[in-house]
């Protein structure tokens, strides 16, 4: 019955989104830009391998990776000398050596490299458009409470017999669903559009993963659905950021404008106090989690659980003072 | 309207950073009464009807709807209610229809039958599948109130119902909402600030100024114990009208400024026929002798200090 009346709730929500232009308008950039972006990498992408000759161009770069990793190991050796400072995280040169290691598992097994001009090679390279969806997603989740307040339909919403706090989880529960949607439109289009490009047979390609120093085939789409994941931190967090601003202001400008901004500036706020050890502390600082996987974290001693809670912290917080200010406040609109 | 109160207001506050806002009302609305709010703009009307819904919290005092406390029992207590609050804003990308649908969604049990059956009975059948920012004011209003009716509640809300309809659609509601308290004996609250709309629409009347309430008239015995009215005489020379006037003993005559030719004077309706033929032996021709039933108003203008009347 409760469970009946949430899902109508969600209906309400979702066709009040679908019976506005400014969603399909939406939609279609999202998909026009995974178009676009797949001619693109078509005729300006990295260098393709050529069919035949790949493994010869894999060992020709295998010969260039060694010689590199040589000459670092040389500055290595130098360095240790002139300074006692460990360095931490992974290096450079571990990175060279993981990709020799899998250029030869390459040419070993017949497995053909999927970066670049390939079917999982587009689709991994337009997941780069899920900042995109984000965008879109916090564009609703901004107007989804504050519209209501800006035209005066809230009042006729919250005189019904639903209490306001299972109004408001509605809508959250409806801007989630549309971030999924997007995201799976993103996916859905990018494998398309690799293809119709590059041909679906290479559909099954297995995805070689570096796990513990050795070379690990995996699943193509758990491989993608993983990046995807990871992408996702950040996308939820400024959902739930937009949300948050959007019923505390009820003013879809301004929810749309500080997400954004932080979204976009975020990055580059975390590294320009990169030097100062409570930059730890800050959201965008544990947003991106690939970089326990990289091994080298922002601020030195950050682990995954660290950004895990900070992350869950924040998360908490923007949600409860969303519950708050929607079921405490007046309305006089 | 001898039955139980639908709502009950008890000792109602609403403060706003130590700024009373309304100040202790009390009073009940009966099943199948239509209970008039009256009072300027800003004196408390919508503020009361919002804390009635919940939308506002209320800060002393308590709010029953059938018994169930608004404030700790609120979804029981709102489940019979409908209502507009000021405007009826509703989303204009939707159709008429399915709008209504929105709200049906969030009631146990509404079929799409009584969505047609409320459409139909405020006549916006033919405009149903219409989006609403192309009906005009009127037939918003007209959809408002079909909303308010789509539950079948026992009490309905209405705050300045009128605005934007023209003296037919007035014509209409009235009596719709008249059909509504009499036949399903419904509890109608209405607010205005219009007094002639008010008296035509309520069985009673609450005035409410400084968001304290003044008084609670009731319409009907108003209407009966009139003794006493403002009577309106046009005649053909006003002088000789008031000389003669001034031998009977009338002194307080007001010259009206709306009218040429007119006199205005308050007096026992039962002097009204020895007036016209005093004029009528004088020589003085009578063009009309109009009682204007203003008592109520004149009531409103006591209470209030004649401040804010619209």
């Amino acid at each position: 019955m409760a469970l009946r009346r949430m899902f109508n709730l969600i209906l309400n929500e979702a066709i009040k989104i679908f019976h506005q232009l400014s969603t399909y308008i939406m939609l279609t950039l999202l998909i026009g830009s995974v178009i676009a972006a797949g001619f693109i990498f078509k005729y300006n992408g990295q260098t393709s391998y050529a069919n035949e000759d790949w493994k010869t161009q894999l060992t020709q770069q295998n010969k260039d990776l060694e010689k590199v990793l040589k000459k670092q190991n040389e500055n290595d050796a130098l360095e240790k000398v002139l300074s006692q400072t460990p360095t931490g995280g992974v290096e450079l040169k571990d990175v060279i050596e993981q990709d020799i290691k899998t250029n030869h598992y390459r040419i070993d097994h017949n497995l053909p490299p999927t970066e670049g001009r390939t079917l999982w090679g587009s689709v991994t390279q337009t997941s780069g458009l899920i900042p995109l969806v984000s965008l879109l997603s916090i564009i609703i989740s901004a107007g989804i409470v504050a519209g209501e307040f800006i035209s005066g339909t809230i009042k006729l919403l919250l005189i019904r017999p639903i209490k306001r706090w299972k109004v408001l989880l509605s809508k959250y529960m409806t801007v989630l669903l549309f971030a999924f949607g997007g995201l799976l439109i993103l996916f859905s289009t990018s494998f398309l559009v690799g293809g119709l490009f590059y041909g679906f047979s290479g559909a099954n390609q297995p995805y070689l993963s570096y796990i513990n120093g050795r070379v690990t085939e995996v699943n193509m789409v758990g491989h993608i659905f993983t990046t995807y994941a990871y992408a996702c931190v950040s996308l939820l967090m400024m959902v739930t950021f937009a949300f948050m601003i959007s019923t505390v202001f009820r003013n879809n400008a301004m929810a749309v404008g500080t997400s954004l901004f932080l979204l976009f500036t975020g990055d580059v706020l975390v590294s320009l106090l990169s030097k100062y050890s409570w930059v730890k502390y800050v959201l965008f600082a544990n947003t991106d989690l690939t970089q326990y996987l990289r091994g080298a974290p922002l601020v030195e001693g950050m682990t995954m659980k660290f950004s895990l809670l900070v992350l869950t912290v924040y998360f908490v917080f923007f949600l409860a003072t969303s519950w708050i200010f929607f079921s405490r406040r007046d309305v006089r609109e | 309207m001898d039955s139980k109160p639908v709502v009950e207001f008890i000792n109602v506050t609403k403060k706003i950073k130590q700024k009373m806002i309304i100040d202790d009302i009390s009073f009940d609305v009966y099943a199948g009464e239509v209970f008039g709010f009256l009072g300027p703009n800003g004196a408390g009307k919508t503020t009361t009807i919002r804390m009635l819904f919940g939308l506002i919290s209320i800060t002393a005092g308590e709010v029953l709807i059938n018994g169930y406390s608004i404030k700790t029992e609120y979804e029981k207590a709102i489940a019979h209610v409908g209502g507009i609050i000021e405007n009826p804003e509703m989303y204009q990308y939707l159709t008429g229809y399915q709008n209504l649908a929105q709200y049906a969604r969030m009631y146990p049990s509404i079929t799409h039958d009584r969505i047609d059956e409320v459409l139909a009975l405020v006549k916006l059948s033919q405009n149903a599948q219409d989006k609403v920012k192309t009906y005009s004011l009127g037939m918003r209003q007209r959809l408002g109130l079909a909303q308010a009716l789509l539950h079948k509640p026992s009490l309905i809300v209405l705050d300045e119902p009128t605005n934007g309809l023209d003296p037919a659609g007035i014509h209409e509601l009235r009596d719709h909402l008249r059909m509504l308290a009499k036949k399903e004996t419904i509890a109608i609250l209405v607010s205005s600030h219009l007094l002639t709309e008010m008296e035509l629409m309520c069985d009673r009347i609450g005035i409410i100024q400084n968001g304290k309430l003044l008084d609670i008239q009731t319409v009907n015995d108003l209407l009966l114990n009139q003794t006493t009215a403002k009577v309106l005489f046009t005649v053909d020379y006003r002088s000789k009208a008031k000389l003669c006037l001034a031998k009977m003993g009338y002194t307080e005559v007001m010259m009206t400024l709306m009218k040429e030719n007119a006199l205005e004077l308050t007096l026992d309706v039962n002097q009204i026929p020895d007036i016209i033929a005093a004029f009528v032996a004088d020589g003085i021709k009578v063009f009309g002798a109009d009682r204007t039933t203003k008592t109520l108003e004149d009531r409103f203008l006591e209470l209030t200090g004649g401040d804010g009347l619209a």
